[in-house]
């Protein structure tokens, strides 16, 4: 049989509104907890009299036994629909880790929004949409979860999608092409058949939304771009670059150029797993070696790409940045560290160019003198030294960043356009 | 306390370095508030391996900046990454 296409799907939302829940429910649902464990623990909870709670209790007792160390693959949530492999991106609460999910290898290639329709939008849930459009996530479904504790009450169902509505559509999402679906994930309702408590209700279930989801496409098609993560010096071989392919294809044999350092070269060797391969495509983690490059010629932070299209070294470029925490004002002079790929760049704010409201996207104000927490803005910026970035809408991998300072993750953004160094 | 598993990329310094060394020398180097769950050699590329760490931290401030810190230390080792970050089961 042929191997299911693979998709990252991202639970976002409010704190408490039930991501967690969610996302067992739907590994109880499709499978994805091993079948020996689930039945004993339903048999636990029917000896206990609690058998209509057996859901709770069987992730209860997974969590027991993560917490006793000795359960399966903590940091993997997996499971299969009919169309799909999915892999759960399940985000953490806490501003901090959003550099993490910039700069880490799993985007997300959807999302599932979960507003509990006892409380409709909360501040989380707009930061949350706002976050999805920095990171690239194009797809969305909306669970609106909680629904048993509304008595199933259409009316509310109808109020958090009018408003979760007028969020999306202000951060450019099309609300009429998205699923919003009434559920509750502790109950049960809606996830993998239709439920009789909503019988109003005649759309998709959580699973037939997931199915219908577009596949996402492998950016092979876009310019070669490859990231240092590390250079090594291999005995017999020379100077190996490591890194993991972020767009196009590189092959045995290609001419390709280092920026900014601007070393170029042809492909020799390239191995992967240990193994060489001919060419090495999105995904792939390799360790590369090219002809008349050494040590001296490429570092961290460096990228890889083919010599007639090579990587963009910025003079200055325009953001749209969200910032996430500050405990004061940001003014033009600011300069924090940018993480970019593998680049860690200080840089240094040199205009801010337009405040934006983060509710509507519309311009709030033009040259405001200072931005801070929860304000949405263009900015222009000046890297401290040479670093290569690229345009959000011609390499999207390449234009995401985090804004640390002070031990905090400041702000999130993507890179409008690129002032290109001479 | 919600709680975060960090897949972390830890990459040597070179390919003599000894990894069951360098795992023990992270295990130790686990700062207070983290948990070491699991660690995993990957084969890279020309002899060069990737140890690939699972740790959990706090849903928390400072979020895995404490953890990196602290490996980044450790010596025989080149550079870290985080690669995934998730709320486990």
């Amino acid at each position: 049989m042929a191997q299911k296409p693979h998709m990252n799907l991202a639970v976002i939302g409010h704190i408490d509104h039930g991501k967690s829940t969610l996302v067992g429910r739907l590994m109880f649902e499709t499978g994805a907890i091993p079948e020996h464990l689930i039945e004993k623990y339903k048999n636990e909870a029917r000896e206990k009299g609690k058998e209509s709670f057996a859901f709770a209790w069987v992730m209860d007792s997974l969590k027991e036994e993560r917490e006793r160390g000795i359960t399966i693959d903590i940091a993997h949530k997996r499971f299969d629909t009919d169309k799909y492999y999915f892999t759960i991106v399940d985000c953490p609460g806490h501003r901090d880790f959003v550099k993490n999910m910039i700069t880490g290898a799993s985007q997300a290639d959807a999302a599932v929004l979960v507003v509990a329709g006892t409380d409709g939008v909360m501040a989380q849930t707009k930061e949350h949409v706002f976050l999805s459009r920095t990171l690239g996530i194009n797809q969305l479904i909306i669970a609106v979860n909680k629904m048993d504790d509304t008595q199933y009450s259409e009316e509310k169902f109808n109020k958090v999608k009018e408003d979760v509505s007028q969020l999306l559509g202000m951060v450019g999402f099309k609300a009429s092409e998205i699923p919003f679906i009434p559920i509750s994930a502790y109950v049960g309702d809606n996830i993998s058949k239709k439920s009789d408590n909503t019988p109003w209700y005649n759309g998709e279930t959580i699973l037939e939304a997931l199915d219908n989801l577009k596949q996402p496409e492998v950016p092979d098609n876009l310019p070669l771009r490859v990231p240092v993560q590390d250079a090594y010096t291999i005995s017999g071989i020379g100077t190996v670059p490591v890194g993991r392919v972020e767009t196009g294809v590189m092959k045995k044999g290609d001419k390709v150029t280092f920026m900014p350092t601007g070393a170029s070269g042809e492909v020799k060797t390239i191995e992967m797993h240990h193994e060489e391969a001919n060419e090495a495509r999105p995904g792939d983690n390799i360790g590369w070696n090219v002809r008349g490059v050494g040590k001296s010629d490429v570092r961290r932070g460096d990228v890889c790409g083919e010599s007639k299209n090579p990587p963009t070294v910025a003079e200055e470029f325009t953001a749209q940045i969200v910032v996430l925490q500050h405990p004061s004002a940001i003014t033009v002079g600011y300069t924090p560290v940018f993480h970019c790929h593998t680049a860690q760049t200080a840089c240094t704010f040199m205009s801010l160019d337009k405040k934006l409201d983060p509710k509507s996207g519309q311009v709030k104000e033009e040259n405001p003198t200072f931005i801070k927490a929860g304000d949405a803005a263009i900015i222009t910026v000046k890297p401290t030294r040479p670093m290569v970035i690229e345009p959000v809408k011609e390499i999207p991998h390449l234009g995401r960043f985090a804004i640390r300072d002070m031990g905090m993750t400041i702000a999130a953004g993507m890179c409008m356009s690129v002032k290109q160094k001479e | 306390m919600g709680k975060v598993a960090a897949t972390i990329k830890i990459m040597p310094e070179g390919v003599e370095t000894d990894l069951k060394e360098l795992e023990e020398n992270i295990k130790a180097a686990v700062p207070e508030g983290a948990e070491f769950y699991t660690a995993e050699e990957k084969p890279i590329a020309f002899g060069i391996k990737a140890l690939m760490v699972v740790v959990m931290v706090g849903d928390l401030e400072g979020g895995t900046e404490k953890v990196e810190d602290a490996f980044q230390k450790v010596p025989g080792v080149e550079s870290i990454q985080v690669v995934e970050v998730g709320r486990p089961i």
